[in-house]
């Protein structure tokens, strides 16, 4: 009987260590300042968390599907001064799917470089890294974008709106991560990426056409990467040319910590969505215990190499696992 | 038959630069990193055409991209090209001393822009033309101080302070303007709390909004500069929040219309024109001979709601 509950804790801890490192988090941070969990605050982090969210939805599919995805930072920054200079210049309704529609582009570029000519996709991502932020600079010629009239725009609901009392941003950050985490559990599409993550050969043996899953994911990101460019748009209706930089680094993070696998085959849309939650709440309770800032770049990245162990020491029962 | 006259017309440059060096003064500048911000591009447009209107002035723009490496090859391809003189905008003020010193000792005179390099390489460097960041800092402490005063708060204020990115000088030297004034010309008012936006608007409205959690009450905000402090203000309006004090520095055009609006107080107005302008003048009186002093500021003046009358709408 005692072995048996024994057991049955070994399980739970293996499934979820992420969870239980995020639980442990959120105590401490509590009890380093009560108001951490007050509403307000919980509020603020997720829908600030939000855009680095829905980046990591789809990059979520990149990486189960065994590539890499470093554009979507500059892809961001793209999508935001684009949507900001038509807004302008065409108007709303026409600047979200025109925005929308040349940030798919992007992505359907990066997917054919990677899935149909076989390129690495860490060199494809990472030229693209720069070529985009090259791009938005060139578009823009380098000004700050702002929307000249910001009290009179119905486009900053998808930033700064709220419904039911709850900031549009997370709700749209919640409504894409159960559409995306249905389509991986339970359509062909999310079995096909798994597999193809999984184990290439075995899925073109199965009839899997690999080159259009690739294909198809970076299709995928680059529309989360599109909607993330919106919200942050509409948040600010104004912005810099590097408002997306760096970002690609925080994404992967909350994409690894939730236990998507570098090696592709692994990883679920509700573990990022921890993963980003963890991340956010790091920071965000950080910054409440006042510490100093120069000590939290070092705090941040040791919660987080903390958590992995937390997860991967769970998953094998032991703490203590040497390279044999 | 068009590259025929390409050809043609590259010929006439080449000769029309062949005649001209005897006389001209050859001006190579490196920029830290052009696109980046509109101030930095605006800097470029500035400088080009300051150049432009000068004839005895031939300009050799380049971009380091924010890359050190890069800039470090540029300054070493303008002591080969055999400029008169090379302005660099530093991107780091540690790793480019070497090749400031190159230059130095090829006998070219090195003008500093911007940003100053550190101490070690002010040796090999004639003349720095830039703003003064310990005074913009300074010069917003006091638009605090004398807005709190105004309002019968300066006893019992409380500040949070929002700097820019960790690690770079202006966001130190302001930082160190703001913190040592304050407590000079409003010994009661409390800063409460300071964190890094990195420059940037989102990061710093993020911040804001930790603090507004954290803290009940907060009169007044001062951000390293206007990016973040409309991106504090955004965070206020968001939360419902009145009454606080938003004082930034480098005026952008944001910061102008929410002063405009009521919402913002004040700020630094530093014009990248002047600052292009500034450099390419510098240069030129280093090359004429004349005395220059080794911190060539020029001004940056204070604006608020009050006088922003007298200042144009910054472009960028």
């Amino acid at each position: 009987m005692a072995t048996m509950t024994k057991q049955q804790i070994g399980g739970i801890l293996a499934r979820q260590g992420i969870l239980i490192a995020f639980a442990v988090f959120m105590i401490a941070f509590t009890f380093a300042n009560p108001k951490f969990l007050s509403v307000d605050n919980v509020l603020s982090v997720v829908r600030s968390s939000a855009i680095l969210g829905v980046m990591a939805l789809g990059v979520t599919f990149v990486v189960i599907g065994g590539n890499l995805d470093l554009s979507v930072g500059s892809m961001m920054s793209f999508s935001t001064i684009v949507v900001l200079d038509l807004h302008d210049s065409i108007g709303p309704f026409l600047a979200i799917p025109a925005m929308f529609a040349m940030t798919l582009c992007l992505g359907a570029f990066i997917g054919f470089l990677v899935g149909y000519l076989r390129l690495n996709s860490l060199i494809v991502t990472l030229g693209m890294l720069s070529a985009i932020h090259g791009l938005t600079l060139t578009y823009s010629g380098g000004k700050n974008m702002d929307i000249a009239d910001k009290e009179g725009t119905w486009f900053s609901v998808f930033g700064q709106g709220t419904a039911l009392g709850i900031p549009v941003p997370i709700l749209m950050f919640i409504a894409l991560a159960a559409f995306l985490g249905i389509v991986l559990a339970k359509t062909a599409f999310g079995r096909k990426v798994y597999a193809v993550g999984g184990n290439g050969t075995a899925a073109t043996f199965s009839g899997i056409r690999r080159a259009r899953t690739v294909f198809l994911c970076y299709l995928l990101s680059s529309g989360c990467v599109a909607t993330a460019g919106l919200m942050q748009a509409s948040r600010s209706l104004g912005s810099q040319n590097t408002v997306g930089q760096g970002l690609e680094l925080g994404v992967l993070a909350a994409v690894i910590l939730g236990g998507a696998s570098l090696l592709g085959g692994s990883g679920t849309i509700f573990k990022t969505v921890i993963g980003v939650l963890i991340l956010g709440f790091i920071q965000n309770g950080l910054l409440l215990m006042g510490l100093q800032f120069y000590v939290q770049f070092v705090v941040t990245w040791v919660i987080i190499i903390l958590a992995v162990w937390l997860d991967i020491a769970a998953k094998r029962g032991k703490l203590w696992s040497p390279l044999a | 038959m068009k590259l025929r006259n390409l050809l043609a017309a590259s010929t006439a440059v080449l000769a029309l630069a062949g005649t001209a060096s005897a006389e001209t003064m050859k001006i190579g500048i490196t920029q830290n990193n052009v696109g980046v911000d509109s101030y930095q591009t605006t800097y470029e447009k500035a400088f080009i055409a300051a150049a432009a209107a000068n004839a005895d002035v031939e300009a050799v723009v380049l971009d380091a991209g924010g890359d050190v490496a890069r800039q470090i090859a540029q300054v070493e391809d303008l002591i080969q090209q055999g400029v008169d003189a090379i302005i660099i905008w530093p991107t780091n003020g540690e790793a480019v001393i070497p090749a400031v010193r190159k230059a130095h000792q090829a006998g070219i005179p090195v003008i500093v822009t911007n940003s100053n390099i550190a101490e070690a390489g002010f040796d090999f460097v004639k003349s720095f033309s830039g703003p003064d960041n310990v005074t913009q800092g300074a010069r917003s402490a006091e638009i605090m101080c004398e807005k709190f005063t105004a309002m019968g708060v300066e006893n019992e204020a409380k500040v949070v302070h929002i700097t820019g990115q960790p690690g770079y000088t202006t966001a130190i030297e302001r930082a160190k303007g703001f913190e040592d004034r304050l407590p000079e010309v409003c010994p009661n008012v409390t800063v409460v709390d300071t964190q890094p936006g990195d420059w940037n608007r989102e990061k710093s409205q993020q911040v804001m909004e930790a603090f507004l959690v954290k803290y009940d009450d907060i009169d007044g905000v001062y951000a390293g500069d206007d990016n973040m402090g409309v991106g504090a203000l955004n965070a206020a309006k968001a939360a419902g929040r009145e009454g606080i004090i938003f004082v930034g520095a480098t005026n952008f055009a944001v910061g102008y219309e929410a002063m405009a609006a009521g919402d913002y107080w004040g700020s630094i107005y530093q014009s990248p024109v002047d600052d292009a302008e500034a450099a390419l003048k510098t240069a030129i009186d280093v090359l004429g001979g004349k005395e220059v002093p080794f911190l060539n500021y020029f001004d940056t003046p204070k604006i608020t709601q009050d006088n922003m009358g007298d200042y144009t709408k910054p472009v960028f």
